[in-house]
């Protein structure tokens, strides 16, 4: 072991003193004991049960002896996904979670943008007790924002339903048509405040030199927001719209809280649902097939997303 | 040289975890056959797991702990998720000694090898004669063995309004067909007023009115489960209530129990019930205004045949892997036919024994204060002996009961009809045999 | 349109409409996000009866102290176990994860060895993994090794987060010069000492940052717990106001107990991020930047 004056020395002399010297860094044993108590957890909790899953997918129940028969399960190479995509079920929840998405994704983000954007010019007031009013809702779990909620779209106990009701609209939040965008409405209502944050923590990032050209030149607030701002910022909007996709995607707790109290949502609503469902009806092969799917389809619209906009914005 | 030993360890660790945990849970074996355990008293003190949906089932069990300290009963409400937290615990091995089990779940759960026969304890053969017979009949699936106790039952009737009816002078119906006739009445006479509620989310209910109708949607020959769910039965029943619903002749915004059902009730917009025994403590305890103008009759007839359906009850099985099947049987047979036990069971959880002891019950002897002090009891007795006693459960009903809500409450909204719920529940029924590998057809 | 030669008054008119229509929006927004909290703060002051019987946005009989006992007083004070149970999972939970996620970070930050870019291109990748799509095929191996229906369900895949390393990592980057580790190198400090003397205290608001990411999404998980746990003692708030609600048309007592624990159980998560905001700032910048 070289003594501590010679390898000062060393440092000193190695140009740009970014030069890493052998054994100037930490042993190998050491690097080990700082990652494996995220990576054993890790391995165990994620990449584990995802192999997992791949393998009960291809495994297929068999049965033998009698009307009731004893169970075993065998190999059965694509037989679980092949039922998966001849599933009509399967279809209409990736369909409706789809147009769900299409719908809910660009409003949710757009509202926003709007608000963040909007605290970032000198045309409010009050800026701070908007900006905590608009992240309170991320406070809130999924499943007792559903609860609120559903208390207000609830035909006997809503002020909402009560007031629509006195001006003549007669709303039906959980009808077969509208349960759908109330479910949407739960997730907007959970998710703005907190996408509104990361956009405007971009936007405040940005310097202010960047405006005063274009202030000299003229330009309203209104141009300078989405011509140079929004730009800027793109990659924070690209970064909210990945998370609401791979969220959307997922979607569980808000619809099955409406499930406990209206008859419009069927118990293969979601594709999680589904999942969950034929879990609960003792067939996890099938069930972990969905679950493939699902991850799968996450991962390529998500994934896929992020690379076409980053080709396009030139990134 | 650090990094590739740094990485060959993270390697090796990420290799071992898989292999550890992979080894760990091998593939299902088959499973053992669900076959007669032995049956020898513990010595010392046991402790059993009881898990229940019955309100006030922790009071009747508070009763067997006190007089019996060497068996203690531990009780677990799984109202929420009943089946799923069964299954749960089946497949994690933590299943309880003695569960709720409903009739209809019981074919489920013998698929899922969930049961021990409780035969070789003489107690529990000998409870045989204890029970009203079709539920003899569906706990030892037709007496192969002791599976569980019929616990209680829910032999459907009409309740009636009569204030309702007399206002607008119309005889209270003993038949589907003047039940239709009286619904357009009362709708005609007010239009806020509807004869009864749908509830398109009950397949329990509707598998009630389909048992009336005879409809054998379950049978098993030619080593097949013969499946019948669309059956002209079935179709009979379904093609009545969807006339009602396209009429608009009955609510189908109301799931039965729920707050919104007793306002609909309460500002008396709803002139009759379809319900079970069970049911009577609901409108008692909810609705306490209206009483001295509610009735019980016997349940509308198809036409000549007075036969009458079964809404639920359930029974108390006897779970795989309890370590304790004496004391089990014991506790069980306590339970279902003593009738201190079967008197709290139905003042407190308004439950309807399956028992015959239970039938002889006091409480069931005599009027009900709510209906007039009527001996509405006498009804449900007599129902209960034109229950059909060879109607049969499938092996996946929870899975088509579920199919079956989806596409009823889809009808209930206007997409499709009742017997297109049905067909779609008779094709959810044959996949889902197929995807448990269950031999199946579809029958006739 | 907007001019500049015009004088000052004209612009001022013209952003005097603009603010007042800003200030209108904003207001609107607000009415909406603060709807359901405010008619969950009505209706957990009601009596059960007054729920569908009075105006849902007014007062009526106020009987909030009765509404509360109820709620903590059913089935024997289940509510206060869930309520531990919440703290268990997401606060304890989110400490540990914070600990060893930033010990990760650091690493992968700090430490040049080879296959440390591979490395942190998988822990990206489990960022991209839905966790409701683990929580099937994690239910399965727990049964399996029976910790299925335990607090260590719920607990241990609650303390892997991915995006934790990720910010971790970016933080170490930023807070923790170089230079300091080397000189504590050059003064024969351990690497282990290093880090929990120096970063640590460097990178400590980044780490309240990272511990607040984790417990919110451990807070919001609903699917794990509900797939994992049967047993009700062992509920976290969400799973067993869920519950509640799905019994409510048997009981309808159980109702204005969902409401009020609803309300009991977000407002002092409300009050703490509204004091924390400042660390989910930094938190997405950070984050949004990449």
């Amino acid at each position: 072991m070289t003594d501590i004056a010679t390898r000062a020395a060393r440092v000193v002399q190695s140009p740009g003193g970014r030069r890493r010297l052998n054994g100037g860094g930490p042993r190998a044993g050491t690097i080990f004991a700082f990652v494996i108590p995220f990576f054993l957890p890790f391995v165990l909790f994620y990449l584990v049960p995802v192999g997992y899953a791949l393998w009960q997918s291809v495994r297929v129940v068999r049965r033998t002896g009698g009307q009731y028969g004893t169970s075993y399960t065998t190999f059965g190479g694509f037989d679980q996904y092949e039922k998966v995509f001849q599933n009509s079920e399967f279809w209409s929840s990736v369909g409706r979670i789809g147009l769900f998405g299409i719908v809910q994704v660009p409003v949710m983000l757009f509202v926003a943008l709007v608000i963040a954007l909007l605290l970032d010019t000198p045309l409010l007031r009050l800026k701070s007790v908007f900006r905590i009013t608009a992240f309170m809702p991320y406070a809130v779990p999924g499943v007792i924002a559903a609860i609120m909620w559903s208390y207000l779209y609830s035909p006997q106990l809503s002020p909402v339903v009560d007031l629509l009701n006195g001006i003549g609209l007669h709303p039906d939040f959980l009808g077969p048509g509208a349960v759908l965008w109330s479910a949407a409405n739960i997730s907007t209502w959970l998710w703005t405040g907190y996408n509104m944050l990361i956009m405007f923590s971009a936007l405040q990032s940005i310097p202010q030199e960047l405006y005063e050209a274009a202030k000299l030149d003229g330009a309203s607030n209104w141009a300078i927001a989405w011509q140079i701002k929004v730009p800027i910022i793109a990659p924070s909007i690209i970064l909210t719209t990945v998370f609401s996709i791979i969220g959307t995607l997922q979607l569980y707790a808000e619809p099955a809280v409406l499930r406990q109290i209206s008859s419009n949502i069927s118990s293969t609503f979601t594709p999680n649902m589904l999942a969950y469902a034929v879990a609960s009806g003792n067939n996890y092969q099938q069930a972990a097939a969905i679950s493939v799917v699902i991850a799968v389809i996450t991962f390529v619209l998500s994934f896929g997303f992020m690379r076409l906009t980053s080709k396009r914005a030139g990134l | 040289m650090s990094s590739t030993r740094t990485r060959i360890r993270l390697g090796a660790v990420a290799v071992a975890a898989s292999v550890a945990v992979l080894a760990g849970c091998s593939s299902s074996s088959p499973s053992t056959k669900t076959s007669a355990a032995s049956c020898a008293p513990a010595k010392g003190k046991v402790t059993l797991q009881y898990w229940n949906t019955v309100p006030g089932m922790d009071k009747v069990v508070a009763l067997w702990n006190k007089k019996n300290p060497n068996i203690q009963v531990d009780t677990k409400n799984i109202s929420n998720d009943q089946y799923g937290t069964l299954s749960n615990a089946l497949k994690a091995g933590k299943a309880p000694d003695l569960s709720q089990v409903g009739y209809d779940e019981l074919p489920n759960l013998r698929t899922q090898n969930a049961f021990v026969d409780a035969s070789a304890c003489s107690a529990a053969t000998a409870a045989k004669s204890k029970f009203v017979p079709w539920t003899w009949s569906q706990t030892s699936f037709g007496n192969t063995g002791v599976f569980a106790l019929p616990q209680d039952t829910g032999p459907m009737a009409l309740y009636v309004r009569s204030d309702i009816f007399k206002k607008y002078d119309i005889a209270i119906p003993t038949t589907w067909d003047e039940y239709a006739a009286a619904a357009a009445k009362l709708h005609k006479a007010d239009s806020k007023l509807d004869i009864t509620f749908f509830d398109p989310n009950n397949a329990e209910w509707f598998n009630g009115l389909l048992w009336q109708n005879d409809s054998q949607m379950y049978s098993y020959s030619g080593d097949k489960w013969q499946v019948t769910v669309a059956s002209a039965q079935s179709k009979q029943v379904a093609d009545y209530w969807q006339k009602l619903i396209s009429g608009k002749l009955v609510r189908t915004d109301l799931a039965n129990g729920s707050t919104q059902m007793y306002a609909a009730y309460q500002k008396d917009q709803i002139a009759s019930y379809v319900g079970a025994a069970w049911g009577y403590s609901m409108f008692r305890d909810n609705l306490p205004k209206q009483s001295g103008k509610w009735t019980i009759v016997p349940m509308p007839t198809w036409g000549s045949n007075g036969a009458s359906g079964d809404w639920g009850g359930s029974t108390v099985a006897f779970m795989k892997g309890s370590k304790h099947l004496y004391e089990s049987v014991e506790f069980n047979t306590w339970l279902n036919t003593d009738p201190e036990a079967l008197a709290l069971e139905n003042q407190l959880g308004g439950l309807y024994p399956a028992a015959n002891a239970g039938l002889q019950l006091p409480a069931l002897s005599k009027g009900v204060p709510y209906y007039n002090n009527e001996k509405i009891f006498d009804v449900f007795a007599d129902s209960s002996k034109k229950i059909n006693t060879s109607f049969a459960w499938g092996p996946t009903q929870k899975t088509v009961n579920l199919a079956l809500q989806d596409a009823m409450a889809k009808a209930a909204a206007g997409d499709g009809t009742l017997y297109d719920a049905l067909t779609t529940a008779q094709a959810a029924a044959l996949k889902s045999m197929k995807d448990q590998a269950i031999p199946a057809a579809a029958g006739k | 349109m907007n001019s500049l030669s015009t004088s000052g008054r004209s612009v001022n008119r013209e952003s005097q409409v603009s603010r007042t229509a800003a200030m209108a929006l904003m207001l609107l927004l607000a009415i909406y996000f603060l709807l359901p909290i405010y008619f969950l703060i009505v209706a957990a002051t009601k009596p059960q009866g007054d729920l569908a019987a009075t105006n849902g946005l007014t007062f009526s009989h106020f009987n909030l102290f009765e509404n509360l006992r109820v709620l903590f007083t059913r089935s024997d004070g289940i509510f206060g176990r869930w309520a531990l149970n919440t703290v268990i999972y997401a606060v304890l939970g989110a400490a540990v994860g914070t600990l060893i996620s930033a010990l990760c970070g650091y690493a992968l930050a700090k430490f040049r060895f080879r296959g440390r870019e591979f490395l942190f291109s998988v822990i990206l990748g489990g960022v991209l993994v839905p966790t409701t799509a683990l929580a099937l095929p994690l239910f399965l191996l727990f049964s399996a090794t029976g910790i299925v229906n335990t607090y260590f369900a719920v607990f241990l895949p609650s303390i892997v987060s991915p995006f934790g390393v990720y910010l971790a990592r970016i933080f170490a980057n930023a807070a923790v010069p170089q230079e300091l580790l080397e000189s504590a190198r050059l003064d024969g400090a351990g690497e282990f000492r290093t880090f929990f003397s120096v970063a640590f205290k460097l990178m400590t608001p980044s780490l309240v940052t990272i511990f607040l990411f984790q417990f919110v999404a451990i807070w919001n998980n609903f699917f794990l717990p509900m797939v994992m746990l049967q047993k009700e003692s062992l509920f976290p708030i969400t799973l067993g106001l869920y519950e509640w609600n799905g019994q409510t048309a048997r009981a309808p007592l159980l109702q204005e107990s969902v409401i009020t624990g609803s309300l009991v159980s977000i407002v002092p998560v409300i009050i703490l991020f509204i004091l924390l905001q400042r660390f989910w700032r930094t938190g997405l910048a950070a984050g949004s930047l990449k």
